[in-house]
């Protein structure tokens, strides 16, 4: 049975779970105009705080989850992935094939959404932290019965916090060690830079304002440029010159492998999360 | 003497040395209305297709860098470190204490800029790479008798192109070291990052990209260094935050401590800040 498809101009857009997620993407929806505020809900149980966030750009906050599923065509579970299937499995009644669903919970299987809903009209999607500031890197998998214009309208949202990309949900967990847990690499990395700029001679401030405006400058040169890393490196690495000197203090330092390191061993613990 | 003030609605520009540094600094002025391109000017001497760059989006282009530096009242010195004290001794008779002087030579003093201009209302500059697409990081050093409006002049011009920081001269190893050098082992980063992708299951364009906008790998380190910029956190702090408890990101966090990235890291800052390009090291051998 095909599904009913889910009109981009009049749907309405309930989020399970109000937190810090729900919060930027619903944000994030509203500034882009990709919808207006009243056309968004959800339910806030215990904390205050989390009522007056939504309600401060006009989203409505009702006293359930069943009222906001009952509202909604699309509903984003957003609450923590150890509680997804006790919550899923509760609204189960009410999470008729007409509804498309959406997982943002890490590490929860499509396979196991689907299983929990009784059907398959599910999209898992997985955001990172930037999308708070509107600088996500968001990876999603369709599930049996999610249809293309399913997959654009979630892509359309998200794209609202971000870039959005499509994958095999058998990536994901690559994915998570990646863009991730890569914000993470670099908070370190741009921490390390400072440091080393404090070494030789940059006073602090400095030092870490330096440090954060290169890596965006570096990472914005290889998304516009098109270019492979690799050339853009030999482009601005002269012969003999300081550039050259400190990619060698990188090379001889394994720079590159402990990355690699990273991203697997991060990758291996969401395998074993889930 | 207490220099001429310089008109922020009416000075105009000048580039000696027509190069790509110039031209992005060029255009991102034009393109964000610091300065209409009319009041700009540089002087192209054999390639033609830099005559068409500049011109192609309204400067002027003159015959000689004479007839540059008699239209501007701020010029800027955009030539190769090797050749940026001939060119200063050559146009010195016209660099009258009227006209703001700036060099964005990598490692040329403002020691030896004055004196070669014989005077110093110069201002030092160093601007990175990224300034060719509106991201750069650029550090400047006012010279002996550049004026704070003088300061805050040039600093519009460079924010045009990205951030702009003041610090002392004697910072600027350092600095060259960590934001000049800086981007190149980003993009070293970048590709180790992308090939860990790949070991780890994900396809390669997916990992890296296979097309500007299809860069999953990519825009993640982007947003990252954005919420450092604009949260006004330390990078610590954002490091906590997102590493919860027995997650994913601690244990990638837990094998760059202990392959030790943070010491690599700032090894090579610091190698780049003691290295003693071959440039700066003709250009000193010629002094």
């Amino acid at each position: 049975m095909e599904a009913i498809p889910i009109s981009p101009e009049s749907y309405n857009l309930g989020f399970i779970g109000a937190g810090k997620m729900a919060e930027s993407i619903a944000r994030g929806v509203v500034k882009s105009g990709v919808l207006p505020p009243q056309r968004i809900s959800t339910a806030v149980h215990s904390n205050p705080n989390r009522r007056i966030a939504f309600e401060s750009f006009g989203v409505g906050v009702r006293s359930n989850n069943s009222a906001v599923v009952e509202a909604s065509d699309v509903v984003i579970f957003s609450v923590k992935p150890q509680v997804v299937k006790d919550v899923v499995l509760q609204l189960k009644p009410m999470l008729s094939e007409k509804k498309l669903l959406v997982s943002v919970a890490a590490g929860v299987k499509l396979k196991d959404l689907q299983e929990w809903a009784g059907h398959s009209r599910f999209i898992r999607v997985m955001p990172n932290t930037p999308s708070a500031i509107g600088e996500g890197a968001t990876v999603m998998s369709l599930g049996g019965a999610a249809t293309e214009e399913d997959g654009e309208l979630i892509s359309k949202l998200f794209g609202s916090v971000g870039k959005v990309w499509r994958a095999d949900e058998k990536s994901f967990d690559g994915i998570t060690g990646l863009s991730g847990s890569g914000p993470a690499y670099i908070f370190l990395a741009i921490e390390a830079l400072a440091d080393g700029g404090v070494a030789a001679g940059v006073p602090r401030e400095l030092a870490l304002g330096l440090a954060s405006q290169t890596v965006l400058g570096a990472a914005s040169m290889v998304t516009k440029s098109g270019k492979h890393p690799g050339q853009l490196k030999d482009d601005v690495a002269s012969p003999g010159g300081t550039t050259i000197a400190g990619v060698h203090e990188l090379e001889n330092g394994g720079l590159r492998g402990i990355l690699m390191n990273a991203v697997v061993a991060a990758a291996k613990r969401s395998r074993e999360l889930s």
